[in-house]
């Protein structure tokens, strides 16, 4: 098997430059207790990953506690964490080579290999999330919704796909001519698919928190945001914090922009809570109000998500690097808490506010709780995407200098 | 995951069976769901090809409405309203829809079984059809015989006590077991239901009545629920002009019905003082001169006593509100709206008593109808004219040996035919009865569940030497029984043809949609097989002791013997020589004609001139009577209303209604009164296993007032434990503000001990355990809201 | 010809026949989630025994087969798509499952369909009682009180277009523009 997969390296490899073509070399890896702790978890993941999925293959959608009145769960969150993921880095990685800002171009590459694991891992969540994926494929091309935002996203993210494959191509090539055009394609597109993907809750007329122009553009802005995150999370474990001179002055100028990034966030975030709560609207002031008073929003997506990386970047003036390795991470997991809020909070207030049985209470907020194999698998994603990232780092030239 | 599992496996058997009760609201654990469980789903689509539409009468309650059952591949797919009949006005209440899921219960007993283990363990050996009577007849090593038991008593018949419930193979049994077998001890459920309402209303206008609904504009309903105790025509007429579209409506009862919900007005009225209202009513009425004068000079002798009587007493409403809890403002309006409508009426009410003075509460509600003159006319309470059917001869022999029935210490109109459960059982167990009884045959009827002081029940039917049970669920009370007989429901049998309806009366029958499942038969075969069985033997028995016998048939000859024995009735099995196809068509044929017959059999309902008549309205409603043809006026000048019972009297009894200071309601305080009642989606105790029905109302709760909750700390849902003198439960605590601070409620039916059904055991409590077993005096009918509980969290 | 239904409410007793010969009809699982159509309640406003009769109500819903139904506008695959009368109906074998339009709905008119894992809801029992040439839905026939009228719009003689010409009526979340055809009358 190793001799096989050895042979198809040897192949690949003469269309791009690979740093090793062979399979071993994947365990050949420094043994610090960083990495083994890091390895050992993501092997975890994997394995919760096959538990996961065999108890969704055995139960099927029954598996998830998604219910009638919270169809979409910790899948959808996870999904979009991963292609928010994915376009942040893209867009990132497109203000370097693409527009040529210097300074942000060293981790262009590497930023483009971090949306492809991503754009994988968010597909693997979806196809498991989707009850009928195959179905999907057939009836999305021969009978098609167009009015459908899952429907235009379905088609954007594929196409988005297929360029940033080609520009990643390009890329490890060092054709940069090339790599540019597919550059502004992946980038064209990939704003729009993700903008359609804030287009999903944005359009959605019946859930007055969701409904309007925010999410489509409140998408962008954090996508960026988690660009930025991912970019210090990855150079900060690549260099273990030992940041070579031109490295420290690219994250230095990254942290500038997140910084920026930030402030424009915290500014939506306050004026969309000023205005939902604003004159008490039933339905939306009262569900606003029950979500700043809930924890996954106050110390998930405010505190760990944008306060903590925010006030490093500003009280050290960008400088503090190798601190906003760390914030990135909390930062990370404030994301997390971003995407889960968002699929939570849209369905939060019930669509249909009255009893049905005697014996019940009043229909109230919607409570839901994902089930172990919704965890399992969340958790197993992430395992994949690490995996996936670790793979193309070993072999492939993620530099823009090969070394 | 489980796919639908068709009605065709299932009914094979061969489908393994995990049913799980249906979680009731979202919210997920943390493992999924429906990991561990299997769905088994129970309906199935319509289908679009070749159908049988079958009329059947509905069995879920007492109601029997019309409906057709659509019978595709000898499987029963759906239950459809009938628009013929006009008592049950083209419709099906959410039990005659689930009627489908009681035929198919996995529980049903499918065979004949008799008790090999301890009465009450549920242990039972499966026998045959000739075993079980064998049994019945002989008796096992584990319980005695009939024959051995009436050789003992030496052929006093009344050693057997019988019950039934409401049903069309009812009057069958009562044949059987009453007339044919000889036993007067009927305990029939009427004494644990509306008896005393009966009497009320007999006794002063003749007859019960029928509440012509559709052309009242007014209307007093008081303690019956008719939004969730679904009665026909009544449900469907009142509530679609109720709420200021013509029929102003005003709602007594102690807790908000769903009925309140539909009423103009509601009263929370205290429980058992609906007297006190009606005689401070009448107080008003009279003494502001607001009565009919004219009608009441006709019809009501006596009613000037009845005036001088009200008015003397001082049953004024500001009397009345401090025993009812309503305002006195209230009951003048009340009264003076009522005097005022042009076709008031007052709601008889058909239910179980709530106290001790129901008697006199009835008679006064019949006497204050009176007082309006709406009676036997349109828009009032009419009586109607029902189709005649030829009745059945029955040949009923005349046993010297039989003992009268005792249940009849404190009560002043014992009834020969139906006696009273409480005071029957209770003198068994108290050993106050002149003569042993030691046996108990019973159908379709679950005392342990129905009949108040459960602990009782329980140690009465110990206390038989044989239990015998028809009945198609293992109920709580079946597995109390010796011999358990499996019968076809409602849907696998013909039943004998029956008249109904007074302002539009009509006749009919239900045919069996489909052959009777498992090894059940239909009732009238049990009672010819039974009677067969049990015939010779019990003759040899009233032959031995019987001395009018033996004077009759001394010196007889063999085959003088054999013809005395058939011509006197001791031949059981001759009211069941046909079936019961056969009969009804006798009957109708000779009553209406073979046309008659014809539409029977396909419509399953018959009125004359049916066909001219019936109209389709509209997509929704019908006209079975043309106006002129409607029965409004029907007794004219024979019309009666006794106001003055003088022979009461003589019983101890008050002759006119008067109010008792001892019925006054107190609740101790820190207790609860206990109130009794229905929802739509169940029938008492007899659907609490139909899955269906189930996944409407999982489970049954105690209702405690809001803010007593609090004080308790009692939330939504917590267990709690409801004790009284005679016993106490366990169940799920609803807080809810349509119920008083000292009072509370539960559904009835539910909290099954039998483990034969599985949906139904252990599942909530059974109001049964706790409430006193209390009797008005007149019938000796079960009081059902005199009852004290206590309530508090576990 | 647009099908709709006309529901006079206040002849409402809660009693659920329409749930349970809806199930019974069209072969719908048992589960407390698993229903197509069911009667709302309010809880009662006021203290016992100043409890307002007016607040408590019951309001049958189910699918409202809106005219301009957001269910249909996002479903990705055209699963859910208007069929003849303006039925708003779900194919089962495009729907995907990925329960936008459980999303989308305003009226939480939809639920999975365990058997098939596909959406499903009411469909004015028209692969049933329509589809065999029969004039009234399931729950319209089982009514005790008679409170749903089903029937065509467009015909100006059917029953509901008179009740709805001559009877004051609303319809639920008017708002929100997805032109319901479930009409309460006044």
């Amino acid at each position: 098997m190793f001799a096989l997969a050895e042979k198809g390296m040897k192949q690949i490899e003469k269309f791009i430059p690979m740093r090793h073509t062979d399979i071993r070399e994947l365990w050949n890896f420094k043994k610090t207790p960083l990495n083994l702790l890091v390895a050992f978890t993501t092997l975890v993941f994997l394995v919760l990953f096959v538990v996961g999925v065999s108890n969704y293959m055995i139960h099927g959608h029954h598996a998830y506690g998604v219910t009638r009145e919270h169809p979409w769960g910790l899948m959808i969150a996870m999904y979009i964490f991963f292609v928010v993921s994915s376009t942040g880095l893209c867009i990132m990685s497109a203000i370097g080579h693409v527009f040529e800002v210097e300074v942000l171009e060293p981790f262009a590459k590497r930023a483009i290999h971090g949306a492809l694991v991503t754009l994988l891992s968010g597909f693997v969540v979806i196809l498991l999330e989707i009850g009928h994926p195959f179905r999907m494929m057939i009836y999305n091309t021969i009978s098609p919704g167009m009015t459908s935002a899952i429907w235009g996203m379905g088609v954007l993210y594929s196409l988005y796909l297929i360029f940033i494959v080609i520009e990643f191509y390009f890329l490890l090539r060092h054709d940069h001519k090339w790599a540019k055009r597919f550059g502004i394609f992946g980038l064209v597109v990939g704003v729009a698919a993700h903008s359609n993907l804030g287009a999903v809750f944005g359009f959605l007329i019946g859930r007055p928190l969701a409904n309007g122009i925010y999410y489509p553009l409140y998408f962008i802005l954090s996508a960026m945001v988690t660009g930025c995150y991912l970019i210090f999370l990855m150079y900060g474990f690549k260099y273990k914090l030992n940041f070579p001179e031109d490295m420290q002055k690219t994250l230095v100028a990254t942290a500038k922009i997140l910084g920026l990034l930030l402030a424009i966030l915290l500014f939506f975030e306050v004026w969309r809570m000023l205005t939902l709560i604003y004159g008490g609207v039933p339905e939306r002031a009262e569900t606003a109000l029950h979500i700043l008073k809930s924890a996954p929003f106050l110390a998930g997506e405010i505190l760990l998500g944008i306060l903590i990386p925010f006030f490093v970047i500003l009280l050290s003036n960008a400088k503090a690097i190798k601190t906003m390795v760390f914030a990135s991470f909390t930062g990370m997991i404030g994301i997390f808490f971003m995407r889960y809020d968002l699929v939570h909070d849209t369905q939060l207030f019930p669509m249909q506010t009255l009893k049905i049985r005697e014996y019940q209470l009043p229909p109230s907020f919607i409570e839901y709780t994902p089930t172990m194999t919704e965890i399992f698998i969340a958790l197993g994603a992430v395992g994949i995407a690490i995996t996936l990232y670790y793979i193309g780092d070993k072999i492939l030239y993620l530099e823009t200098d090969p070394d | 995951m489980e796919v639908e599992i068709s009605r065709r496996r299932f009914l094979q058997g061969s489908v393994a069976l995990t049913i799980v009760g249906g979680t009731a609201f979202s919210a997920s654990s943390l493992l999924s769901a429906q990991e561990e469980k299997k769905e088994f789903k129970v309906t199935t689509k319509t289908g679009l090809g070749k159908a049988d539409n079958i009329p059947f009468l509905c069995g879920m309650c007492v109601n029997k409405c019309a409906g057709f059952a659509r019978v595709e591949e000898g499987v029963v797919t759906k239950l459809n309203p009938n628009p013929y009949f006009p008592k049950s006005r083209n419709m099906l209440c959410p039990r005659g829809n689930a009627g489908i899921q009681t035929l198919y219960d996995p529980d049903r007993i499918k065979y004949p079984l008799v008790r090999i283990g301890e009465r009450g363990d549920g242990k039972y050996k499966r026998v045959s059809w000739e075993e079980a009577y064998e049994a019945i007849l002989h008796g096992t090593d584990k319980f005695k015989g009939l024959l051995q038991i009436l050789d003992e008593e030496k052929d006093n018949r009344a050693t057997i006590g019988y019950c039934n419930g409401e049903g069309l193979s009812k009057e069958g049994f009562e044949v059987l077991m009453g007339q044919k077998i000889g036993t007067p001890n009927y305990v029939d459920e009427i004494s644990i239901c509306l008896e005393t309402t009966l009497g009320g209303y007999f006794n002063t206008i003749g007859a019960y009545g029928e509440a012509d609904l559709n052309n009242a504009d007014y209307l007093i309903i008081a303690g019956a629920n008719r939004a969730e105790a679904i009665i026909t025509p009544d449900t469907m007429d009142m509530f679609k002009r109720s709420k200021g579209r013509g029929l102003k409506t005003i709602v007594l009862d102690p807790r908000f019905t769903n009925t309140a919900a539909k009423a103009d007005r509601w009263y929370a009225i205290n429980p058992g003082t609906d007297l006190a209202f009606v005689l401070a009513m009448t107080y008003v009425v009279f003494n502001e001169n607001l009565h009919n004068k004219t009608f009441l000079d006709k019809y009501a002798d006596g009613w000037m006593d009845y005036k001088n009587h009200v008015l003397s007493k001082g049953y004024t409403p500001e009397w009345a509100e401090k025993i009812t809890g309503i305002q006195a403002k209230e009951i003048y309006k009340t009264a003076r709206e009522f005097m005022g409508a042009e076709h008031p009426i007052y709601y008889q009410g058909r239910r179980s008593v709530f106290s001790k003075n129901d008697f006199q509460l009835r008679r006064a509600m019949a006497i204050f109808q009176a007082l309006s003159g709406n009676l036997d006319k349109k828009g009032g309470i009419i009586f109607g004219k029902k189709l005649t059917l030829p009745a059945e001869e029955i040949n009923a022999p005349m046993y010297a040996q039989v003992k009268p029935r005792f249940d009849k210490e404190g009560i002043a109109i014992p009834t020969d035919k139906t006696g009273s459960w409480i005071l029957f059982r209770n003198m068994v167990l108290e050993g106050k009865n002149p003569y042993p009884v030691r046996a108990m045959f019973m159908r379709k009827h679950n005392p342990m569940s129905g009949v108040p002081n459960t602990a009782k029940t329980e140690q009465f039917l110990k206390k038989m030497d044989l239990n015998v049970m028809i009945d198609i669920l293992p109920s709580d009370t079946a597995m109390f029984c010796d011999v358990v007989l499996p019968e076809a429901s409602y849907l696998e049998r013909t039943s004998p043809v029956a008249s109904y309806g007074a302002l539009e009366p009509a006749i009919v029958q239900r045919r069996a949609a489909i052959k009777p499942l498992y090894e059940s038969k239909t009732p009238e075969v049990i009672y010819k097989e039974l009677a067969e069985k049990l015939s010779k033997p019990l003759w040899e028995i009233t032959k031995k002791y019987d001395e009018d016998v033996q004077d009759d048939t001394k010196d007889m000859k063999p085959e003088e013997l054999e013809q005395y024995y058939k011509e006197n009735g001791f031949d059981l099995a001759d009211a069941w020589e046909k079936p019961v196809e056969e009969t009804n068509k006798e009957r109708v044929v000779e009553a209406f004609g073979e046309e008659a017959w014809k539409i029977l059999q396909e419509k399953g309902v018959y009125y004359p001139d049916m066909q001219k008549y019936h109209k389709q309205l509209n997509p929704n409603e019908f006209e079975y009577y043309p106006e002129n043809k409607k029965n409004y006026t029907t007794k004219k000048d024979k019309l009666k209303v006794v106001v003055n019972f003088k022979n009461l009297a003589k019983k101890g009894i008050d002759p006119m209604p008067t109010w008792h200071d001892e019925w006054n309601f107190k609740v101790p305080e820190g207790k609860f009164r206990l109130v009794t009642g229905r929802h739509a989606q169940f029938t008492q105790s007899g659907t609490t296993n139909n899955m269906m029905l189930r996944d409407l109302i999982p489970t049954n709760y105690i209702w405690i007032n809001k803010r007593v909750a609090k004080q308790k700390g009692i939330k939504f849902g917590d267990m709690v434990e409801v004790s009284s003198k005679v016993g106490k439960i366990h169940l799920k605590a609803y807080p809810t503000e349509k119920i008083a601070p000292n009072q509370t409620f539960l559904l009835h039916g539910f909290g099954g001990m039998s483990k034969g059904m599985e949906m139904a055991y252990a599942n909530g409590g059974n109001d049964a355990m706790i409430i006193e077993d209390a009797i008005e005096p007149v019938y000796g009918a079960a009081a059902m809201h005199t009852t004290n509980v206590e309530i508090r969290k576990v | 010809m647009r099908y709709a239904m006309a529901l006079d409410y206040k002849n409402c007793i809660n009693c659920k026949a329409c749930e349970v010969a809806c199930k019974e009809e069209n072969g719908v699982q048992l589960g407390a989630d698993k229903h197509r159509i069911w009667v709302g309640v309010k809880e009662i406003e006021g203290e016992w025994p100043n409890l307002s009769i007016a607040s408590s109500t019951f309001e049958p819903s189910q699918c409202q087969h809106c005219e301009n139904a957001p269910c249909q506008e996002v479903c990705p695959t055209q699963a859910t798509h208007y069929a003849k009368g303006g039925i708003v109906m779900v194919d089962a074998d495009k729907c995907i499952l990925c329960s936008y339009c459980m999303e989308a709905c305003p009226y939480d008119a939809r639920y999975v369909k365990d058997e098939t894992m596909t959406v499903d809801k009411c469909t004015f029992c028209s692969d049933t009682r329509l589809a065999r040439g029969e004039t009234t839905t399931a729950c319209q026939a089982t009514c005790p009180t008679k409170v749903r009228t089903f029937g065509d719009l467009d015909d100006p003689n059917s029953e509901i277009s008179q009740l709805l010409k001559t009877r004051e009526h609303f319809t639920l979340k008017t708002h929100l523009g997805t032109k319901p055809k479930l009409f309460y009358l006044i």
